[in-house]
């Protein structure tokens, strides 16, 4: 088969073609890129600040025991010493945030668990799940992560607060000594919350 | 006055007549029904939202240092600042009503029928869109609900496979509820939605008037339904009658049950006893009966097979001819709906 139309006509065809492949490849780069700027922008540019913050001097937390320790960010965090060995896997960091869609879990002493009033959610005081959506999906209560250095126990926690407040706003209570530092040890700081 | 009309037909050549020739749509007969104004009744209501939320948003402002207190102020100090924000409120409760409402009428009818399957899917986006502004909506006063019920949200969002976590940053702007979080909120709910959903509702209207609406003729009175009658004056008369009614119900209800407020959010305590909205009491009892993946996939499962729900019905027509499956799913779904709000609706857990 050959091409019996005019050669002017051809090359009109054949410039049509290329000029518009043109003009849709550079609308498509340049609404692409304008999109791609606009999506990036929407999305958060970080992480949120954290912080490793000083907890307690680790020998000061006997094997058995727990604290209520309230990070800047007015988070309640339950830290319990589970061992002897002097090493930082002797001690857990439980959250207060429910693993199944991020509710604040509180402490139920008569039933001896951490009860979440959105979807019933429980707990036991290790943080292991024992009802609600978060057994079925096994889902534990989160875990901060801690280090010792120098025998000083640490913990990394989140420093940003919600407008502006800090934590003693949130708790109504005079401040502790620095910031994020509220060591709180012994059974009878942490306000019967914790078994 | 002569002079001023030529001036206008000049620079708008339409004349009454043109104009009411292309506004003058033949309605089918059996619109004459008051249950069949449940179109038009969302879009009143949206126009009332409009109206509303624009006067409040001359108060308010979003941020977590000051949006209670704006609220309260709007609530408290300004004049009739109550009564706008309940007319919001309530606008807000029977939008979602008369949008449900409307739905089951499409379906039951079986209005969403070829060749009207895309705006049944254009429907359910508004559907979606309704329901959303009503979330944004009331996390937007900063109250125990409002900040718990955003958290739930978003987590709920992050549970979705894949782009769950993308969508839960976007909405939270980070990781957790932060500083950032409200004022996207109150963007989606002023700004992105509203403007969408004009968008949906002229798309959907459009393609009512050039698929003419569903012909419904009632088999024991097939004479008092065929034929039609004009849509201006006689059915806008009867919208007319329709919005003075609701605004009727809407102020009564404003001054008896006026919006209040809870207590302010409190990021560190989720209280004993939270509930969402009313409309979303389903949602909330199906994620009590199911771990978070499972729940959150049925859902998503279940709103998809709504969305595509015509072309399933052609096929179960198609195979099972008169069995009137669709109508009988129809029922099981909606009583399935109220038991579950009603029993989300009578326990405190």
């Amino acid at each position: 088969m050959s091409d019996e139309r005019p050669p002017e006509e051809t090359d009109s065809g054949r410039r049509g073609l290329m000029t518009g492949s043109l003009m849709a490849a550079g609308l498509l780069t340049s609404y692409g890129a304008a999109g791609a700027i606009g999506a990036r922008y929407l999305f958060p540019s970080g992480p949120g600040k954290r912080a490793w913050l000083f907890v307690a001097r680790a020998d000061e937390l006997a094997d058995g025991a727990s604290v209520s320790y309230r990070s800047p960010s007015g988070q309640r965090v339950a830290i319990a010493r589970q061992g002897l060995s002097g090493k930082v896997e002797d001690f857990v960091a439980l959250s207060s945030t429910c693993p199944h869609l991020g509710c604040q879990v509180h402490w139920e002493a008569v039933n001896a668990r951490f009860f979440c009033p959105c979807h019933n959610g429980t707990f036991d005081p290790a943080g292991l799940p024992t009802g609600g959506p978060p057994k079925e999906a096994n889902q534990a209560l989160p875990q901060f992560p801690l280090k010792i250095e120098s025998g000083l126990l640490y913990i990394e926690v989140p420093v940003e607060t919600l407008g502006g407040a800090t934590a003693m706003q949130l708790d109504d209570t005079p401040p502790s000594p620095g910031a994020g530092h509220d060591p709180c040890l012994g059974p009878d700081c942490c306000g019967g919350e914790l078994a | 006055m002569g002079v001023l009309v030529r001036w206008i037909q000049e620079r708008v050549p339409i004349t009454g007549d043109e104009l009411r020739e292309l506004t003058n749509e033949p309605v089918p007969n059996h619109l004459k029904r008051w249950w069949f104004c449940l179109g038009g009744t969302p879009a009143y209501l949206f126009v009332v939202q409009i109206v509303t939320g624009i006067l409040l948003a001359f108060y308010y402002q979003a941020s977590p240092e000051t949006a209670y207190e704006s609220v309260r102020y709007i609530t408290e100090e300004a004049s009739f600042g109550w009564f706008v924000r309940s007319l919001h409120k309530w606008a807000a409760t029977l939008m979602v009503a008369s949008v449900i409402l409307h739905q089951l009428r499409v379906y039951f009818t079986g209005a969403y029928r070829k060749p009207r399957e895309i705006n049944w899917m254009i429907g359910m986006c508004l559907l979606v869109c309704t329901l959303t502004v009503g979330f944004t909506g009331y996390s937007l006063v900063y109250e125990q609900l409002s900040f718990w019920g955003a958290t739930v949200g978003a987590n709920i969002a992050d549970g979705v496979p894949v782009v769950g976590g993308l969508a839960k940053q976007l909405l939270l702007a980070g990781e957790e509820y932060n500083d950032r979080t409200l004022s996207r909120f109150f963007l989606l709910h002023a700004a992105v939605l509203p403007t969408l959903m004009v968008i949906l509702i002229a798309v959907h209207v459009t393609l009512i008037r050039l698929q003419g609406v569903t012909e419904f003729v009632d088999e024991k009175h097939p004479e008092k339904d065929r034929g039609s009658f004009n849509f201006f004056p006689d059915h806008l008369y009867t919208e007319l009658i329709m919005g003075l009614v609701i605004m009727i119900l809407l102020t009564t209800l404003s001054t008896i049950l006026p919006a209040t407020m809870g207590p302010p959010a409190d990021p560190l305590t989720t209280p004993e006893v939270i509930k969402p909205e009313w409309f979303f009491y389903v949602a909330f009892r199906w994620l009590k009966l199911f771990s978070g993946t499972a729940a959150i996939l049925s859902l998503g499962f279940i709103v998809f097979t709504m969305f595509v729900w015509p072309f399933i019905d052609a096929f179960l027509e198609k195979r099972w001819p008169r069995s009137e499956a669709s109508v009988w799913i129809g029922i099981v779904g909606t009583l399935l709906i109220i038991g579950l709000t009603l029993w989300e609706a009578a326990v405190e857990h």
